[in-house]
C-alpha cells in the first residue's frame, strides 16, 4: 500500500507540474488585465494540433517543436490581445466573458472541421520508455514534460522579477492607474503579458501530446483543471499556481485511484466548492 | 408574502394590454402557418429557445450574473420527467414540476457558495457545474443510461405529453413562452427589477439603499431555473430523444446567452428578437451545412458572438429603445407635490428635539487591515436631530469610521448601539440601511445604466413595494435635491455636482433616521456648495440626524453642531466647532497655522 501511495505521489508531481504550466498563463492574464481567458483550454488544443502536424509532417520532436511554439503562441497572443480583448478592456464583463467564449467556439471548431473528432497523439520513441528505481516507475515524458514546465515558470518569474516588462507587468497587475502615471505604456504591456500567458498555455500543449491524445474539445477539459488551479491558487498568486497545480496533480493521481478515473472532473468540482466555501480567496490570496 | 402576491396582481392587471396583444399576436401564427413539418418545427423552435433565453435573462441579463450553467437545468428538467416516466409511469405533465423542483433544489445549493464570486468567476463556476452534470449524466448509467441516451416511446396522448401533431406542441411551448415573458415584464417594473438593475449596477451601492442582493440574486436564480427546468422537459417530450451530449452541453447555455445578447440583454423582449432573427439561422446552419461541414454553425455563433459583443452590445432591442429614447419626449413628472417633509415619521414628529437622546452610540470600535490599525477604540455618540462633523486629515480613517457604522465592513472590537438597539452584528449593509441608516459613497456609485429617477426608486423601495408609491416619492425627492429636470437622464450623462446630489437624494429615499455623508461636497464649485449646503440643512430641519465627512471647512463650520475630530484612527478631539478649531491639536494634525488667518474664523 505504502508503495502504491509513494507511486501515486510521484505520477501526481509530475503531472502538477504540467498543470502548473497549463494554468499559470491564465493566471498571468487574469492578475495583468482582469479577464478570465474562457478560451484557455482552446488555445492549448490548438497547441496540441500544431505540435502534432510538426511532428507528423517534419517529424519534429515535441519537445524540440517548443522553439516553434513558443514565439508563434507569444504573437498569436499579442495579435489576439490587440484585436479582440483591448477594446473590451473597460467593457462589462459580460463583454468580455463572451468575446473569448466566442474564440474557444471558433477554435474548437475550426479544429473540427480540419480534423475531424478523431483522438490523435504522437509516438516517439521514448513514449513508452520508463526509468525504473527500486520498486517505483518514472514514465519519461512525464519526467521530460515536468522538468520542461518546471524550467518555463522558473524562466517566468525570474523575467517578471528581473526585466523592466517583466516589472511593468507586475507594476500594472498591482495598479493600472499608477503604473500609467510611471511611464508605463499599457497597452503594449497587456498585450505582452498576454502573449505571455498564450505562450505558457502554449508550451503546455506541446509537452501534453506525447502524454495524451488531442481531440477538438479537449479543451474544456483542461480549462476546468486550469481554473481551479488558479482559484486554489488564489487568483492572481504565479506562485500559488505552481503549488496548486502540484496539489491538483496529486489530488488527480490519487482520486483516479481510489475514486475513479472518470470521475476526476467531479472531484475538481466538489474541491471548486469547498475552495469557495471555506477559502474563497485560495491558498495563496490576499483576505 | 401575500402582500408581494397582491403588488404581483396588481402589476399584472396594469400591464395586461400589450403582453394579451402580444399573446394573440403569437397564437395566430401557429394555425396560419402552413401545415408543414418544416415551418412547424421552426416555429416550435422560435418559440423553445425564446423561453429558455428569456429564462437566461431574469438572471443573466436583469440581475447581471452570467450563468453558463444553465445547460445542466435544461438537463435536470428533461432526464428527470423521462426518468419518472420511463421508470414509474409517471405523466410528465407532473415529472415536469418535480424535475423543476429537482432544479431549484440544485440551484440552491450551487448558488449559494457562488453567487460570493465576482462575474468572471460565477461565470467560471457554472460552467463547471454544468460540465459536472454532463460526465455525471454519462457515468450514472444505471440511472441515465449514459452515453446512449433515453429514448421515448411513441404512445401519443394527452397524459403521457407525447401527440402526433405538432401544432400541439407549438401551443404548449406557446403558453411557456408566455409565462416567462410575463414573469419578467412584471418583475421589470417591480420592486424586485429594481433591486435586480441596482445589484447588477452596483452591489454596494445597492446594499447601502437596503437591497438584499444575495438574496435578490437567489430569486433570479430559481425563478430562472425554473423555467429552463421545464422548457427541458418540453424539448424531452418533443423531440423524444435525450443524452447527455445534447442536452448537458455548454453550447446550450451559451446559446442562451447569444440569443439575448443579440436580441437585446437585459430587455423583457430582447431575447424573442434575438430568437426570431438566430433560431431560422441555426436550423438552415444545421441542416443544410451542419452534414457536410459539422461545426460549421458553432463558427458562425463564435464569429457572431465576438462582433456583436465588441460592435453591438445594446442587441436590436436595446438598439430599437435607444432610437425611440431619441425621438420621445421624455414624460411628464407626477404633479408637483408639496415639498412633503421625508425621513421616518417618528423622528419628523420630534422634529429636531432640543439636544436629543443619544442616536447612535459607538463604543471602543476597532478594525485592524493586514498591519494597518485603521479605527482604534474609537468611541462617539450622535444625538437625534443634530448634525456631527467627522473631520480629520486624509487616510485619518474616516471613512472605515462610516464603513462600520453602516455595516459594509464588521469591527474586530466594540459595539454600535442604535436607537436603542445593538447592531453591531448584523450582517450585511441592506440590514443597516432597514435600521434606517442612509448613506452616501464618497466615490460616488450611480446606477450608471437607470435614470435619476430609478436610481432614486431604488431608495425609495426600501419603503414601500409599490411602483406608483416608489416613483412619487423619488420625484418628490428629486425636487428637493434640485435635480428634477434630470429625472430621465442616464445617470452615467450626470456631471459630477449632480451625480453627488442623486447619490444624497437615493439615500434620502430610503426615509433614514440617520444619514451618513462622506464628502458630499468634494469637487464642487462654491455655488453647487451652497446649493447642497442648502440641502442639507432643509434635511435636517425634517429632524433627520447627519453625520458628514466632510474637508469644506467652511461648511462644516456652519452647518455641524459638534464636530468629532479623528487622526490615525483614534479621536482626537470632540466638542462644538468653535472650540474644536481652536483647539491646538487640531490645528497641528489637521487644519495647519494658516486656517485662522485665512478662513477667517469668526
Amino acid at each position: 500500500m505504502v508503495e502504491v501511495i509513494i507511486q501515486l505521489v510521484i505520477n501526481g508531481l509530475l503531472l502538477g507540474g504540467l498543470y502548473a504550466l497549463l494554468s499559470i498563463g491564465l493566471t498571468l492574464i487574469f492578475g495583468v488585465l482582469e479577464i478570465v481567458n474562457f478560451a484557455h483550454g482552446e488555445f492549448l488544443m490548438v497547441s496540441m494540433y500544431l505540435t502534432f502536424l510538426l511532428f507528423s509532417f517534419f517529424g519534429m520532436d515535441p519537445y524540440l517543436s517548443l522553439i516553434v511554439i513558443l514565439p508563434v503562441f507569444f504573437l498569436f497572443g499579442y495579435a489576439i490581445e490587440k484585436i479582440i480583448i483591448k477594446p473590451l478592456l473597460n467593457d462589462p464583463p459580460l463583454n468580455q466573458i463572451f468575446a473569448t467564449i466566442g474564440l474557444g467556439l471558433i477554435f474548437s471548431n475550426v479544429a473540427l472541421l480540419l480534423f475531424k473528432a478523431d483522438f490523435r497523439t504522437v509516438k516517439t520513441s521514448y513514449s513508452d520508455a520508463n526509468l525504473i528505481f527500486g520498486n517505483f516507475f518514472v514514465s519519461v515524458p512525464r519526467l521530460i514534460a515536468f522538468a520542461i514546465a518546471i524550467a518555463l515558470i522558473a524562466a517566468l518569474l525570474l523575467y517578471l522579477k528581473k526585466t523592466f516588462t517583466g516589472k511593468a507587468i507586475r507594476a500594472l497587475a498591482q495598479q493600472r492607474k499608477a503604473a500609467m502615471l510611471m511611464g508605463i505604456d499599457v497597452h503594449r504591456t497587456y498585450a505582452i503579458a498576454f502573449g505571455i500567458g498564450i505562450a505558457c498555455v502554449g508550451a503546455a500543449g506541446a509537452v501534453l501530446l506525447p502524454l495524451f491524445f488531442v481531440f477538438p474539445t479537449v479543451g474544456s477539459l483542461f480549462s476546468l483543471i486550469a481554473f481551479v488551479i488558479v482559484i486554489l491558487g488564489g487568483y492572481n498568486s504565479l506562485a500559488g499556481s505552481l503549488v496548486a497545480g502540484l496539489i491538483i496533480g496529486l489530488i488527480e493521481g490519487f482520486s483516479g485511484f481510489f475514486i475513479s478515473p472518470h470521475l476526476k472532473e467531479v472531484v475538481y468540482f466538489v474541491l471548486f466548492i469547498f475552495i469557495l466555501i471555506f477559502r474563497p480567496t485560495g491558498l495563496f490570496g490576499k483576505r | 408574502m401575500k402582500e408581494t402576491l397582491t403588488t404581483l396582481i396588481e402589476s399584472a392587471k396594469r400591464f395586461r394590454k400589450p403582453l394579451i396583444a402580444l399573446a394573440v399576436v403569437l397564437a395566430l401564427v401557429i394555425p396560419l402557418l402552413p401545415r408543414n413539418p418544416f415551418y412547424q418545427d421552426l416555429i416550435i423552435m422560435i418559440f423553445f429557445w425564446a423561453t429558455l433565453a428569456t429564462a437566461w435573462n431574469l438572471l443573466g441579463g436583469f440581475a447581471g450574473q452570467i450563468s453558463l450553467g444553465h445547460a445542466g437545468f435544461f438537463g435536470i428538467g428533461a432526464y428527470t420527467s423521462t426518468i419518472l416516466y420511463l421508470t414509474f409511469g409517471l405523466s410528465p405533465w407532473i415529472g415536469m414540476f418535480a424535475g423543476a423542483g429537482l432544479s431549484m433544489i440544485v440551484a440552491l445549493l450551487v448558488g449559494f457558495p457562488t453567487f460570493r464570486l465576482t462575474s468572471h468567476f460565477f461565470a467560471l463556476a457554472t460552467l463547471a457545474f454544468g460540465e459536472v452534470l454532463r460526465l455525471l449524466a454519462s457515468y450514472w448509467r444505471e440511472l441515465t443510461n449514459g452515453g446512449v441516451g433515453l429514448l421515448l416511446p411513441h404512445t401519443p396522448g394527452f397524459r403521457n405529453f407525447i401527440f402526433d401533431n405538432k401544432a400541439v406542441y407549438a401551443y404548449i411551448i406557446l403558453v411557456m413562452l408566455l409565462a416567462v415573458l410575463c414573469v419578467t415584464y412584471i418583475f421589470k417594473k417591480s420592486r424586485f427589477g429594481y433591486s435586480l438593475f441596482a445589484l447588477r449596477e452596483d452591489p454596494g451601492a445597492a446594499e447601502s439603499l437596503g437591497v438584499n442582493t444575495h438574496r435578490a440574486k437567489m430569486y433570479a436564480l430559481l425563478i430562472s431555473v425554473f423555467f429552463t427546468s421545464i422548457a427541458g422537459t418540453f424539448y424531452a417530450q418533443y423531440v423524444a430523444f435525450i443524452e447527455p451530449d445534447i442536452v448537458f452541453t455548454s453550447h446550450v447555455s451559451i446559446q442562451l446567452a447569444l440569443l439575448s445578447i443579440i436580441g437585446g440583454i437585459g430587455t423583457v423582449f430582447g431575447p424573442l428578437v434575438g430568437s426570431l432573427f438566430l433560431t431560422p439561422l441555426d436550423i438552415f446552419l444545421r441542416g443544410w451545412l451542419g452534414g457536410v461541414f459539422s461545426g460549421l454553425n458553432f463558427i458562425v455563433y463564435g464569429v457572431i458572438l465576438i462582433l456583436a459583443v465588441m460592435f453591438f452590445p445594446l442587441g436590436i432591442a436595446g438598439w430599437i429603445r435607444k432610437k425611440i429614447a431619441g425621438f420621445e419626449k421624455a414624460p411628464e413628472l407626477p404633479e408637483k407635490t408639496s415639498a412633503e417633509p421625508v425621513g421616518c415619521p417618528e423622528a419628523r414628529a420630534e422634529h429636531r428635539a432640543e439636544a436629543g437622546a443619544p442616536l447612535m452610540t459607538v463604543d471602543a470600535i476597532s478594525k485592524r487591515f493586514g498591519g494597518l490599525e485603521a479605527v482604534k477604540d474609537l468611541s462617539f455618540m450622535v444625538r437625534e436631530g443634530e448634525i456631527l462633523g467627522l473631520i480629520g486629515p486624509n487616510g485619518a480613517g474616516k471613512t472605515t469610521v462610516f464603513n462600520l457604522i453602516s455595516g459594509f465592513i464588521v469591527p474586530d472590537r466594540g459595539t454600535i448601539v442604535f436607537n436603542g438597539k445593538d447592531i453591531s452584528s448584523l450582517k450585511a449593509p441592506h440590514c443597516f440601511c432597514r435600521e434606517c441608516i442612509g448613506r452616501t459613497f464618497q466615490l460616488v456609485k450611480p446606477f450608471q445604466h437607470m435614470t435619476v429617477l430609478e436610481n432614486v426608486m431604488v431608495g425609495a423601495f426600501a419603503c414601500t413595494r409599490h411602483t406608483e408609491e416608489a416613483e412619487k416619492a423619488a420625484s418628490a425627492i428629486l425636487q428637493r435635491i434640485h435635480l428634477s429636470h434630470h429625472a430621465y437622464t442616464m445617470a452615467s450623462n450626470l456631471t459630477i455636482a449632480d451625480r453627488k446630489r442623486l447619490e444624497l437624494g437615493r439615500a434620502l429615499a430610503t426615509q433614514p433616521k440617520l444619514l451618513l455623508l462622506d464628502e458630499v461636497m468634494a469637487g464642487l464649485n462654491p455655488k453647487e456648495t451652497e446649493d447642497i449646503i442648502g440641502i442639507i440643512r432643509s434635511i435636517s430641519r425634517d429632524g433627520i440626524t447627519i453625520i458628514m465627512i466632510e474637508h469644506v471647512m467652511k461648511a462644516v463650520m456652519s452647518l455641524s453642531d459638534r464636530i468629532v475630530v479623528i487622526n490615525n484612527g483614534i479621536k482626537l478631539v470632540e466638542g462644538l466647532p468653535n472650540e474644536v478649531v481652536k483647539d491646538q491639536r487640531v490645528v497641528d494634525a489637521y487644519l495647519g497655522g494658516a486656517y485662522h488667518a485665512t478662513a477667517g474664523l469668526k
